[in-house]
């Protein structure tokens, strides 16, 4: 099978993928999404959905912040508000000394501009979560943050990328992308494609992809570790998280709490296979119980683990690649891409046409991995 | 605290559970069995010491299967074999690293008997005996209050002795449980208003030709299927023959019964309806394992894929029992045995003088011709008998198989699929429920072998569990 010659070929079918191909082919070109497992398999669907700009590194902000309008908009831009809604994000401090690192982080945020994260007090934090645990001495928050469903979110997606006349092959596994002339071409083991733009978007296997066109990085792959648990009555709406403790806690519109926060289980990236690991989810569900004492009477119904490429800086890779012409890099999200889902695929478009923006991508460049 | 290594782990203490446990002990193997219940005999003999001492009615009618389950629990309670009721096994890791929750006994009062701890044990070999569960049978209404599994019924009985109030009950479905059930209430002087049988018009005479065979294999379980088949027909129980289109209906719980019999439409009231439409292997256990399963069609369930002695596709592990493929109690004990002796082969122990593996294989075999002859009479019913596009197919999450179909048509091409557009089989039950009925959905819209569609993706907890029991206890003040 020849399915020839295309404009762009998207490699990865996460979100990442998703959305750049979507927007690659609102601009006019015509676009193969090639996915080794099938859309959102490994990080996207196992993502806990997270919509945050609160706590992002600062280069990431601008970022976070566009793309929360963007989740705005997601009914215009795939037909489906993809389960956003926006009740905030609150990051608490249990105690005095964690109080003071959200202060000088307040403070730090104020000297570069920034002001849509908030500090608050006892008072306005036991107002906010009244079933929070009452020794906590007050949290960051930003008030329009939220989160959507993950599932969703991959479905909508998918079905608008397929709307825009993206050729979308699951189960198809890119095993080499070759210099072609002034173009690019795509090898899987059934047919190859010629183009002139590739998309790396392959999440915890973007290093592998870098490598294999002579630009290593730092990755590591890293199962995170998220826990569901059975329908509870609604008492918490805002995503909450801890400075003290990793944590991410939300309650679904089901009624099921969500909890994770960065966990690790065991990961066979080779396999594409997970697994939990009994003393973090214990620790995780301790945090949990910590803030939210009455989650002790709640029962855990699932867990799983997605694949995420973590990044030794934590900051994704965005950017063209310094080796290969035609070639741009969106992997490495280090966990918090999800997010940023819906501007990266404009972001990776911009980059792929050449087309200038508003935002400064330098500190995602792949460059900063090269030995001096 | 057993978390060191033993040689050899089971999970489930029914027959065949007990067998391998009993047996691998005598083989000088460490051996830890761990069972949900709170005494040995799984399903098939459940209670069967109070039961004994009580000499209850349930099982009068099948005193000589009830001796031998006593027989086979008293030497397991002799035996060094670390025996460890109310433990729900929720997670077991590639390296088998069993996580299991267990009632604390410890504890000065009533209420400190509820306290449960999460344990752990490494372990050189598995054993997986955790049986079979009754084969979902989804229908217009079955979500209902009132609307029962027969296999949970006939619980009820034998653990609280409980009797259905007279006139409410109707049995529906086909198969050796519905039967068995119905008799035992008829002998303990309850009454059955009516059974609906599934079963196609003449299957029976279409089988027939598998009747001789089938008793010679096994004269017991025969003379047992068609005593309860006598049993049937001289009480007085009405019976709708060639049930289909089965509707429960009721404001909030069972009131009526509608359905079609030899092509008439019926109408029933009834507050209590048992179905039935056979059992099936209880995978969730060895699809966690990522062990290999195949489908059976005849049986239109997977089945994991095992060698003569039940060894699986992991060289480790091994399924005892109607996990492995419904054969019965009768044979459970057998292939425990079996699972048994391959695993302490397997760890180098000698083959024990007069414990023939062969002999084992062989009564094996001639049991098996009597459960084929059932399994013909009672081939499962086509999933669409009674399913409407509006019916209830995940019953945690209310998706229907509508729903199903349109994730279908919009490219969901298997149950993981399906699941993650629908949430079908997301619920705490883990699609015990839904799951093997989402496999032949899937098959009979796409036209897919259920070996190629596969099955809905385990993730533990195997169970449901308490928050609170995850976390480490407090320190003893």
């Amino acid at each position: 099978m020849r399915p020839g010659r295309v404009d762009m070929v998207v490699v990865g079918g996460g979100l990442i993928g998703l959305s750049s191909a979507l927007a690659a082919a609102g601009s006019g070109l015509s676009v193969t999404l090639l996915e080794a497992a099938h859309c959102g398999r490994f990080a996207s669907s196992a993502s806990a959905g997270g919509v945050r700009s609160l706590n992002r590194h600062p280069a990431e902000i601008p970022l976070a912040r566009a793309a929360l309008e963007l989740w705005r908009r997601l009914p215009e831009l795939v037909g489906d508000d993809g389960g956003f809604s926006a009740p905030g994000q609150i990051r608490v401090a249990e105690d005095g000394a964690n109080l003071a690192m959200l202060e000088r982080r307040q403070a730090m945020l104020q000297d570069l501009g920034y002001d849509h994260e908030r500090l608050i007090g006892r008072t306005e934090l036991a107002q906010r979560l009244p079933h929070l645990a009452a020794d906590c001495h007050g949290a960051l928050i930003v008030d329009d943050d939220g989160f959507a469903d993950p599932l969703r979110c991959v479905h909508a997606f998918r079905r608008a990328c397929v709307s825009a006349g993206v050729t979308l092959r699951e189960r198809c596994r890119v095993s080499a992308i070759e210099k072609d002339g002034a173009g690019l071409r795509v090898v899987t083991p059934d047919f190859e494609i010629a183009t002139g733009l590739v998309v790396n978007a392959t999440g915890a296997w973007g290093g592998q992809f870098a490598a294999s066109v002579g630009e290593p990085v730092e990755i590591r792959p890293a199962a995170l570790q998220m826990l569901v648990t059975a329908r509870l009555p609604p008492f918490v709406d805002a995503v909450v998280g801890s400075q003290g403790h990793k944590l991410s806690l939300k309650q679904s519109k089901e009624g099921s709490v969500i909890i994770g926060g960065g966990y690790e289980g065991e990961v066979d990236p080779e396999y594409g296979r997970t697994r939990l690991s009994l003393s973090t989810v214990r620790q995780n569900l301790a945090t949990a119980a910590r803030l939210f004492p009455h989650l002790r009477a709640a029962r855990l119904v699932r867990s799983w683990a997605g694949i995420e490429g973590m990044m030794k800086d934590d900051l994704p890779v965005l950017g063209a690649s310094a080796t290969t012409p035609g070639l741009v890099h969106a992997f490495g999200f280090s966990g918090h891409g999800f997010a940023l889902a819906p501007l990266v695929g404009r972001l990776v478009r911009d980059l792929c046409l050449g087309r200038s923006n508003n935002f400064s991508l330098a500190p995602f460049a792949i460059e900063r991995f090269r030995p001096n | 605290m057993p978390t060191d290594d033993v040689d050899l782990t089971i999970i489930g203490a029914g027959p065949a559970g007990i067998a391998a446990a009993t047996t691998a002990a005598e083989q000088g193997l460490t051996v830890l069995l761990l069972d949900e219940q709170t005494a040995p005999g799984g399903q098939v003999w459940r209670q069967a010491e109070r039961l004994a001492a009580s000499r209850s009615p349930v099982v009068g009618a099948d005193s000589k299967s009830h001796r031998r389950a006593v027989a086979a629990i008293t030497a397991l309670r002799r035996s060094s074999v670390d025996y460890r009721p109310t433990a729900t096994v929720f997670d077991v890791s590639q390296e088998l690293r069993i996580s299991w929750l267990e009632r604390e006994s410890g504890g000065s009062g009533e209420a400190d008997a509820t306290r449960h701890r999460i344990r752990e044990c490494g372990s050189k070999r598995l054993i997986l005996a955790t049986g079979a569960q009754e084969r979902p049978v989804p229908f217009p209404g079955w979500t209902l209050p009132g609307v029962m599994g027969v296999g949970a019924l006939q619980t009820a009985l034998k653990t609280g002795g409980l009797l259905p109030a007279p006139g409410g009950l109707v049995l529906a479905g086909q198969g050796p449980l519905l039967l068995l059930y119905c008799a035992q209430i008829l002998a303990l002087g309850g009454r059955v208003a009516a059974i609906l049988d599934f079963t196609p018009p003449g299957r029976l005479g279409a089988v027939a030709g598998q009747l001789p065979r089938a008793l010679i294999g096994d004269p017991r379980l025969m003379a047992r299927g068609l005593g309860l088949l006598v049993r049937r027909a001289l009480s007085r129980t009405p019976v709708y023959p060639a049930v289909t289109g089965l509707v429960a209906r009721g404001a909030g719980s069972l009131e009526r019964l509608s359905f079609e019999s030899r092509g008439r439409s019926r109408e029933l009231t009834c507050s209590l309806l048992g179905v039935h439409d056979g059992v099936i292997p209880s995978t969730q256990m060895s699809r966690l394992l990522g062990l290999e399963h195949r489908w059976r069609d005849d049986q239109q369930c997977f089945e994991p894929a095992v060698d003569v002695d039940g060894r699986s596709s992991d060289h480790r592990i091994w399924i005892a029992g109607d996990g492995g493929g419904i054969e019965g109690a009768e044979v459970a004990g057998v292939r425990g045995r079996l699972a048994a002796l391959a695993v302490a082969e397997s760890l180098g122990r000698d083959a024990p003088a007069g414990r023939s593996p062969a002999a084992l294989r062989a009564r094996r075999t001639r049991c098996l011709n009597a459960r084929r002859f059932l399994d013909r009479v009672y081939a499962p019913l086509p999933l669409e008998c009674h399913l409407t596009d509006e019916t209830t197919l995940c019953r945690c999450e209310g998706v229907t198989v509508g729903a199903v179909r349109q994730a279908i048509d919009q490219g969901a091409v298997g149950p993981n699929r399906v699941k993650t557009s629908t949430r079908c089989g997301m619920g705490a039950c883990q699609g015990r429920m839904c799951g093997p009925s989402l496999v032949r959905l899937i098959a009979s819209i796409t036209g897919t072998p259920p070996d190629e569609i596969g099955a809905l993706r385990i993730r533990p907890p195997l169970k449901p569990i308490l928050l609170g029991d995850y976390l480490e206890p407090e320190p003893a003040g």
